[in-house]
């Protein structure tokens, strides 16, 4: 039985490795912080590499909530092609709409129900789609499209981490829905971190 | 065409003058609801409040916004009525704004002891002692920003009557747009019941005595020889030049140091006997406008060039100037009043035009500012039984005052006013008025005042009043 146990992780091990392309093997971290200035939060800034060689399939849907008339999380990156499913766990109705790139509008539905969107027109990542809610205009939300799987959202004190990124050289891209900054350079070892750190201004 | 006024003698006129002197008082602005909103000190705008310092100026004119404002700096988070990204929808839905988080209210509570002796046209004097008017006046501010480019400012004032009633009067209602296009500050607009930047500086903003500066606002200019003094209960209020307007106003500030405004109000409201039910007494327009520029200190928008400011955030070295001018209209609007003879005549001011200058110097603790105004006036004396235009004359009268206020402590400022107002009828001997204040803030929002106003004619026209004023 347990052998078995020990087969079955390693197949699905191997599957994930397999679904990070084919530069997934011994990957490093990058590291870092975010200041976003005049913010009083540095939270929700997406760390990401720009560019990794390779095609990247995201292996299921990512979940979007409405939860306490929020979107939880507030920014979803994902990888292109991802399915993401949006769900609305509040005892009122909710919509999800964007504005932005092709734009969509899911309609409304009640608590405990889902709707998916798969994102796979944005033609140039990084594409970041507003999320709205045409019921509670004071709702928003971002998902981002980014190439590659190899990205970390910034915490509350600025704080990232990117993980399993295979030894190489790449350009290191932030976005933030009001703050900006350029890519900067970075030198991935294997078995070692590389920290990165980021001043964002608006 | 000069006519001979009624029979009143210089004495008694003088008693009449200063007798409006005494009952008319400065507004003041002190709003808590902003420090609730920083989770700052009053004394990061104010001096002694309500006059500002260049911070609080810069505050003031940029729409009640901090320099360089950033979210970082607003300690109450707002309530969003709308995503941002809702911008991108426009005109498909309503363009995003907010509220603040906690209802942006405060109040001003002002108590005060007035001790007064006055002239009387009889030759005899009344005199007030200690009459402790518990509260004189209870201010309630509702004030704010929504969103990046709308601001706002009202104020509901209560008087509490001899008879135990109580007077409202809503001072200020409006609503600002703020550099809804160009560069930053370069173009606001206000609309609303407002005090015109033709002369908020000089009126609300820098003063931190109880008496107003009525040699530049409470002159009353409608006379058979062209006004005698101050106004007292005329109706409708004449202009001097107004420290209140119903309009709409446009104003900037280009690059840093210069500010430039222009208005447009509705002027003097309809007479008494007119029932029409409109604020405005005819159909005609006021305009005004101002241009002032800063040399040194802090920039009008708070920009500093790089520059570290003062450690004692009062200091401002720096002076600043201006000139302001203000047309009205006050065709077919009527006032009335009786000859020498008893016999009853309307006087229309046909148009009048106030021009100005003004000054405010900042050097270490000391603060000297003053202006200086000229007006004309157009009066026609009319029948009004036969509505005949009986005579006409050209009018021309001027005033100035000047202040100094010295901060002896960051909690103590002594200031002496002196002012003077010649009428247009030369017959009245020009108004002279000093008046000395020491005021001592307590705390941040409680003020102790003890001032002393005094008719630099006559002895027996002057007062001493003991205030105390706090605002949260």
């Amino acid at each position: 039985m347990i052998r078995f146990a020990i087969a079955c992780g390693s197949l699905v091990a191997l599957v994930l490795l397999l679904d990070m392309g084919p530069l997934g093997a011994a990957g490093a971290s990058i590291t870092g912080t975010v200041k976003v200035t005049g913010l009083a939060s540095n939270a929700d800034a997406v760390v990401f590499v720009v560019q990794a060689p390779g095609t990247f399939t995201p292996a299921k849907p990512a979940e979007l909530d409405q939860l306490k008339m929020q979107f939880v999380p507030h920014v979803l990156p994902v990888v292109l092609g991802t399915t993401v499913r949006f769900l609305n766990s509040d005892p009122t109705h909710h919509n999800v709409f964007s504005p932005t790139n092709e734009k969509y509008n899911l309609g409304t539905w009640r608590q405990g129900q889902t709707k998916d969107y798969t994102f796979s027109k944005c033609a140039k990542p990084p594409c970041a789609y507003a999320q709205l809610c045409l019921v509670h205009p004071e709702m928003e939300g971002f998902i981002v499209v980014l190439q590659n799987p190899f990205f970390g959202v910034s915490t509350k004190e600025g704080r990232y981490q990117i993980d399993n990124v295979p030894p190489g050289t790449y350009s290191l891209g932030v976005w933030h829905a009001k703050a900006k900054s350029q890519p900067k350079p970075v030198t991935v070892e294997a078995g070692k971190s590389a920290v990165v750190d980021f001043t964002l201004a608006r | 065409m000069r006519r001979k006024s009624i029979f009143v003698c210089g004495f008694a006129r003088i008693a009449l003058v200063v007798l409006g002197l005494l009952a008319t008082a400065s507004t003041a602005r002190a709003v808590p609801a902003f420090a609730r909103k920083y989770q700052t000190s009053c004394q990061t705008c104010h001096i002694v409040f309500p006059k500002l310092n260049a911070f609080g100026e810069a505050f003031r004119l940029r729409g009640y916004r901090l320099p360089g404002e950033t979210e970082e700096m607003v300690k109450q988070p707002p309530v969003s009525l709308g995503a941002p990204a809702y911008k991108q929808l426009w005109p498909q839905a309503v363009w995003p704004g907010e509220i603040s988080s906690a209802v942006p209210l405060a109040v001003n509570i002002k108590l005060a002891d007035m001790n007064s002796s006055s002239l009387n046209e009889d030759g005899t004097v009344s005199t007030v002692k200690n009459d402790l008017q518990f509260p004189q006046e209870v201010n309630i501010f509702g004030a704010g920003t929504l969103g990046d480019h709308v601001s706002y400012l009202s104020e509901v004032t209560f008087g509490e009557n001899t008879d135990g009633s109580v007077s409202v009067e809503l001072e200020h209602a409006h609503m600002g747009f703020d550099s809804p296009f160009g560069p930053e500050d370069l173009f606001h607009f206000r609309i609303g019941k407002l005090a015109p930047n033709v002369v908020d500086g000089f009126q609300e903003m820098w003063i931190s005595t109880n008496a107003g500066i009525d040699s530049l606002f409470g002159y009353n200019p409608i006379g058979f020889n062209g006004g005698t003094g101050l106004a007292e209960d005329v109706s409708p209020a004449p202009i001097s030049i107004p420290r209140i307007v119903r309009g709409i106003e446009g104003y900037g500030i280009i690059k840093h140091r210069a500010l430039w405004v222009a208005g447009l109000a509705n002027g003097i409201g309809p007479s008494a006997t007119n029932a029409s039910g409109r604020f405005d007494g005819n159909s005609a327009k006021d305009v005004y406008a101002r241009f002032d520029y800063k040399i040194g200190g802090m920039g009008l928008d708070g920009d500093t060039g790089g520059q570290p400011v003062p450690e004692k955030n009062w200091r401002d070295n720096s002076l600043r100037l201006g000139i302001f001018t203000y047309r009205g209209d006050g065709s077919n609007i009527d006032f009335s009043l009786t000859t020498d003879l008893g016999v009853r005549r309307n006087i229309q001011d046909i148009h009048f035009l106030r021009t100005g200058l003004y000054a405010n110097l900042f050097f270490q603790d000391v603060n000297v500012f003053g202006a200086y105004l000229h007006g004309t006036d157009s009066l026609q004396v009319f029948n009004p039984a036969k509505a005949v235009l009986l005579s006409a004359i050209e009018p021309d009268y001027h005033a100035w005052f000047t202040q100094a206020d010295y901060l002896i402590y960051p909690w103590l400022q002594a200031g002496y006013r002196y002012e003077t107002l010649t009428p247009a009828d030369r017959s009245v001997v020009s108004l002279r008025t000093g008046v000395v204040n020491v005021s001592a803030l307590v705390r941040a929002n409680v003020k102790a005042m003890v001032e002393y106003q005094r008719d630099l004619r006559e002895g027996d026209n002057h007062s001493l009043n003991a205030l105390l004023r706090f605002a949260f």
